[in-house]
C-alpha cells in the first residue's frame, strides 16, 4: 500500500508542473495563450489515453480524436438538454465515451498491430461521417439536439467562468487523468497489462483475463478522450465536425510517439507540438503550416534513433548528467 | 513614317483608360491628401481562409480602404492599424483570434469579418466585451441574430430567397432544389427559409445538403434530380458551386433545370470559368451593386483596390462589402468627438447609432441600431451569367419574407421607410 503513493522524482515533477500551469500560467498569459493553453490542456489528456494504450498494451489506437468528438458530443447534448452542473456532464460524457471505447474495442480485441490499427482508423472515418452528417449538438429538440440557425448558449462550470479559470480547471482535469493512469498502473491492471504486452498467451497461463484487461485499458483510453472532448466543448461553446477528422486521430498518435509514450511529459510535448507550436509559429510571422514539417521530423527521428520519444531522451540526458556527476563526486 | 497600327491602339486604350471613371483618384476618410500621424488607432478583421473556402475579400478591401484614410488625413489625424487574423475554418482558431484581436489588444471595433465559423464562437466574446463588430462576408444566422454584428453583406438567407422569389417569379420555378452546406447555421438555415417561402408561394422547396468537408458534388446532383425539382438553387462558395456546375456539364443536365445562385458565385472570374456551355443559363443574385455599375462608391471601391490594394485582390461582393463596412465605420469615427475615437465603448456607441447611411452599392439605406439583430441589407439586383460577365435581369427589388417584418418594424422607426 505504500507503494501505491509513493512519489517518484518523475512524479514531483509532474505535480510541479502541474502546480506551475494551475498557479502560475493563467496570471501569466493573455486571452489569446490562454485559449492556445487551454486546447494544448485539452489534448494533452486525450493523448494521455492514446500513449498510455500504446505504452502499456502496444495496441496502436487510431480513434481518438473521434472519441474525443464522442466525449464533445454527449457534453453538448446533455448541457442544451438538461440543467445538470458541467461536472456531471462531464463525468457521463467521459463515462459513455468510455462505453463507447469498450464496444470499439469488442471486435478489435483478437487484433493487433496494424490491423488493429486499421480498425480503430475505420472507426474514426466512420465517427467523422456521423459528425458530418449529423453535426453536434447546438441546443435543438430530439436525439441529435441541433437547432436551425444560431446555437443556444453553453454553461460552463460554476467555477470556471473565466477564461483563466477555465484553464486552471481543465489542468486539474489533465492532471487527474494523470493520476487516474499511474493509479492503474501501480494496480493489477498494471501488472497484468505488463504481462499482457510481453506476451498474450503468457498472460493467458498465468490466468490473466486477457479480454478483460485490454477491454478495460481501451476503456481509459476512451475515458480520458471523452473528457478531453467535454472539456474542449467547454471552452469553445460549441463543437464542429472539421475538428474530429480522422487524419487529426493519426496525427495525434504520431505525436504521442513523438513526445514519448511512456512518459508523462510525453503526452504534453506531443500536445505542445500539435496545438502550441502552429500559433507560436503564427505569432513570429512564420506560416503555421511548417509545423507539420516539423512534425514530419520529429516522427522520423522517434521511428530512427528515439523509440522512447523526445521525454525519453530528455529523461536519458538528465539521467546521464546525474550519473557523471555522482561519478564526479565519488 | 506610318504609324504603327499597334502603338495606336495602345496609346488609345491608355487615354480611354485614363479617361475612365475608374481610373480616378481613390477618395477616403477626410480626404486631406496628407498623411495621418497620430496614435494609432486598432481595428480588427477576422477571414475564414482555408479548404473549403476563401473568404479574405473583405478584409482586403477593407484593409485597402484604411490604408486610403490613413494616407488622407487618417481619423482626425489618426491613423488606423488594422490588424486581421484567419480564423482556418476551424472553432479554436476562431476562438483565438478573437482572444488576440478584442481581449489583448485595445481594438476599438472589428471590421470587414468574413467567415463561416467565427461569429457563431465568438458572438459571446463580442457582446462580454462590447464591441462592435461591422462585418463584411457573413455566412452564418449568428451574424445576423446577435447584439455586437452587422453586415453590409446579406448572407445566405436573403440572398438564396431573393434568388428563389426571382425564380418564382419570373422563371415559374414551382419545386426548387436547395443545395446548401450540411451545416446547421447556414445551409439548413438558409434553405429552410427558401422552404418557407415556396410554400407561401404555393410550390416546395427540398433540401439537398453537402458535406463541407467532403464535398461529393456528384451524389449531390442525383439527389437533386430525384427530387423532382424544376430549378437548383446553388447555396455554395463558389468552389464548390463551380464542381456542382462542372458536373452538371458532364452530364449536360443544363436545359433540365432552372439554375439559380446567391451572391457568391457573383465573381468576373465565374463567366470564363465556366465557359459558353452555362452562358446565359444560370441567374445569380448581387447582394451589392453588379460590378459593371459606375455609381461613386463603385467606382471608388476600384480606385482603391487599384491605388491601395494588391493586384490580386478579389473584385467581387464580398470585396465591395469590406470597402462599405470600412467606409461606413470611418464615417462614424469622423463624426465623433476626437477625444473619443479611441474608446471601445464610445466607438461601440457610435456605431449603434448609424442610421441612414447611403451608398450606390446598397439598394437601401445602411443603419445599425440598438437591436439583437441586425440585417440592414435586405434587397439586391438579379443577374445572369453570360459570355464575359454579367447582365442584369433584375435591378434592385426587395426580397419577401416574413423573416424581414422584424427588420422592416425597426426601420420604419428609424425613419428609414
Amino acid at each position: 500500500m505504500r507503494g501505491l503513493f509513493h512519489v517518484t522524482p518523475s512524479g514531483w515533477s509532474g505535480l510541479g508542473f502541474a502546480a506551475f500551469v494551475i498557479l502560475l500560467v493563467p496570471e501569466l498569459a493573455g486571452s489569446y495563450w490562454l485559449s492556445v493553453f487551454t486546447s494544448a490542456a485539452c489534448f494533452t489528456l486525450a493523448i494521455a489515453g492514446v500513449a498510455f494504450l500504446y505504452a502499456r498494451l502496444g495496441l496502436v489506437s487510431l480513434t481518438q480524436v473521434g472519441l474525443m468528438g464522442v466525449g464533445g458530443w454527449v457534453m453538448l447534448r446533455l448541457n442544451h438538454g438538461t440543467d445538470l452542473p458541467f461536472e456531471v456532464n462531464l463525468v457521463l460524457s467521459a463515462l459513455a465515451t468510455m462505453v463507447f471505447g469498450w464496444i470499439l474495442a469488442l471486435p478489435a480485441l483478437r487484433l493487433r498491430g496494424l490491423y488493429l490499427a486499421l480498425v480503430t482508423l475505420m472507426a474514426a472515418g466512420g465517427l467523422e461521417i456521423v459528425f458530418a452528417t449529423f453535426q453536434f449538438p447546438n441546443g435543438g429538440e430530439g436525439f441529435w439536439g441541433v437547432t436551425i440557425g444560431s446555437s443556444e448558449p453553453f454553461r460552463r462550470p460554476a467555477l470556471a467562468q473565466s477564461p483563466e479559470a477555465y484553464l486552471r480547471y481543465v489542468a486539474i482535469c489533465a492532471l487527474l487523468g494523470f493520476l487516474l493512469i499511474e493509479l492503474h498502473r501501480r494496480l493489477q491492471p498494471g501488472r497484468a497489462w505488463a504481462m499482457i504486452r510481453r506476451s498474450e498467451a503468457a498472460a493467458m497461463a498465468a490466468g490473466v483475463n486477457v479480454t478483460l484487461y485490454k477491454t478495460w485499458a481501451f476503456g481509459i483510453c476512451g475515458l480520458l478522450g471523452g473528457a478531453a472532448g467535454a472539456l474542449l466543448a467547454g471552452s469553445l461553446g460549441l463543437l464542429d465536425d472539421g475538428t474530429f477528422r480522422a487524419s487529426e486521430s493519426v496525427m495525434v498518435f504520431a505525436l504521442a510517439v513523438v513526445g514519448g509514450a511512456r512518459y508523462w511529459q510525453g503526452a504534453v510535448i506531443a500536445a505542445a507540438l500539435y496545438k502550441i507550436l502552429p500559433p507560436l509559429l503564427s505569432t513570429w510571422g512564420v506560416d503555421a503550416d511548417l509545423a507539420f514539417v516539423i512534425f514530419g521530423a520529429g516522427l522520423l527521428h522517434a521511428v530512427i534513433t528515439a523509440p522512447d520519444g523526445i521525454a525519453g531522451q530528455l529523461r536519458g540526458a538528465i539521467v546521464a548528467r546525474f550519473a557523471r556527476k555522482e561519478r564526479a563526486d565519488a | 513614317m506610318k504609324p504603327d497600327l499597334k502603338q495606336l491602339g495602345a496609346a488609345a486604350v491608355a487615354v480611354l483608360a485614363l479617361g475612365s471613371p475608374a481610373f480616378a483618384a481613390a477618395e477616403c476618410g477626410a480626404n486631406t491628401g496628407e498623411p495621418a500621424t497620430g496614435e494609432p488607432i486598432f481595428v480588427g478583421g477576422i477571414h475564414g481562409n482555408a479548404a473549403p473556402g476563401d473568404w479574405t475579400s473583405s478584409t482586403d478591401s477593407a484593409a485597402a480602404y484604411f490604408a486610403c484614410v490613413n494616407a488622407n488625413g487618417g481619423i482626425h489625424g489618426r491613423p488606423i492599424e488594422y490588424l486581421v487574423e484567419n480564423d482556418q475554418w476551424n472553432p479554436e482558431a476562431a476562438a483565438q483570434a478573437a482572444a488576440r484581436l478584442v481581449n489583448d489588444t485595445d481594438t476599438v471595433a472589428m471590421v470587414g469579418n468574413g467567415s463561416f465559423i467565427e461569429m457563431a464562437v465568438n458572438a459571446g466574446t463580442y457582446e462580454a466585451a462590447d464591441i462592435m463588430v461591422m462585418a463584411s462576408a457573413c455566412a452564418i444566422s449568428e451574424c445576423f441574430e446577435t447584439p455586437n454584428l452587422v453586415s453590409t453583406n446579406q448572407g445566405p438567407l436573403p440572398s438564396n430567397l431573393g434568388a428563389a422569389q426571382y425564380a418564382q417569379e419570373e422563371l415559374g420555378a414551382e419545386h426548387i432544389a436547395c443545395m446548401g452546406l450540411n451545416i446547421p447555421n447556414n445551409g439548413i438555415w438558409s434553405c429552410n427559409a427558401v422552404a418557407e417561402f415556396m410554400e407561401s408561394r404555393g410550390g416546395q422547396s427540398t433540401p439537398v445538403l453537402i458535406n463541407p468537408g467532403a464535398p461529393d458534388v456528384n451524389s449531390a446532383l442525383l439527389e437533386a434530380l430525384a427530387s423532382g425539382a424544376d430549378t437548383i438553387l446553388i447555396n455554395q462558395p463558389a468552389g464548390i458551386a463551380l464542381a456542382i456546375l462542372s458536373a452538371a456539364e458532364e452530364q449536360d443536365l443544363r436545359d433540365m433545370f432552372n439554375w439559380i445562385a446567391p451572391t457568391p458565385l457573383y465573381d468576373l472570374s465565374v463567366p470564363d470559368q465556366l465557359g459558353s456551355y452555362w452562358h446565359g443559363h444560370v441567374f445569380v443574385n448581387a447582394e451589392l451593386a453588379p460590378l459593371n455599375l459606375e455609381g461613386p462608391d463603385a467606382l471608388n471601391w476600384v480606385a482603391v483596390l487599384d491605388e491601395f490594394g494588391n493586384e490580386d485582390d478579389p473584385r467581387d461582393t464580398f470585396g465591395q462589402a469590406g470597402y462599405l463596412s470600412a467606409r461606413f465605420f470611418v464615417k462614424a469615427m469622423l463624426e465623433m468627438d476626437p477625444a473619443d475615437v479611441g474608446d471601445r465603448a464610445k466607438v461601440s456607441e457610435a456605431i449603434r447609432g448609424i442610421s441612414g447611411y447611403t451608398s450606390d452599392l446598397m439598394c437601401g439605406p445602411y443603419y445599425v441600431g440598438d437591436a439583437d439583430f441586425h440585417m440592414p441589407n435586405h434587397a439586391g439586383y438579379m443577374v445572369q451569367i453570360v459570355e464575359g460577365g454579367f447582365e442584369i435581369v433584375r435591378d434592385c427589388y426587395e426580397y419577401d419574407s416574413p423573416y424581414f417584418e422584424r427588420h422592416i418594424a425597426i426601420e420604419t422607426e428609424l425613419g428609414l421607410r
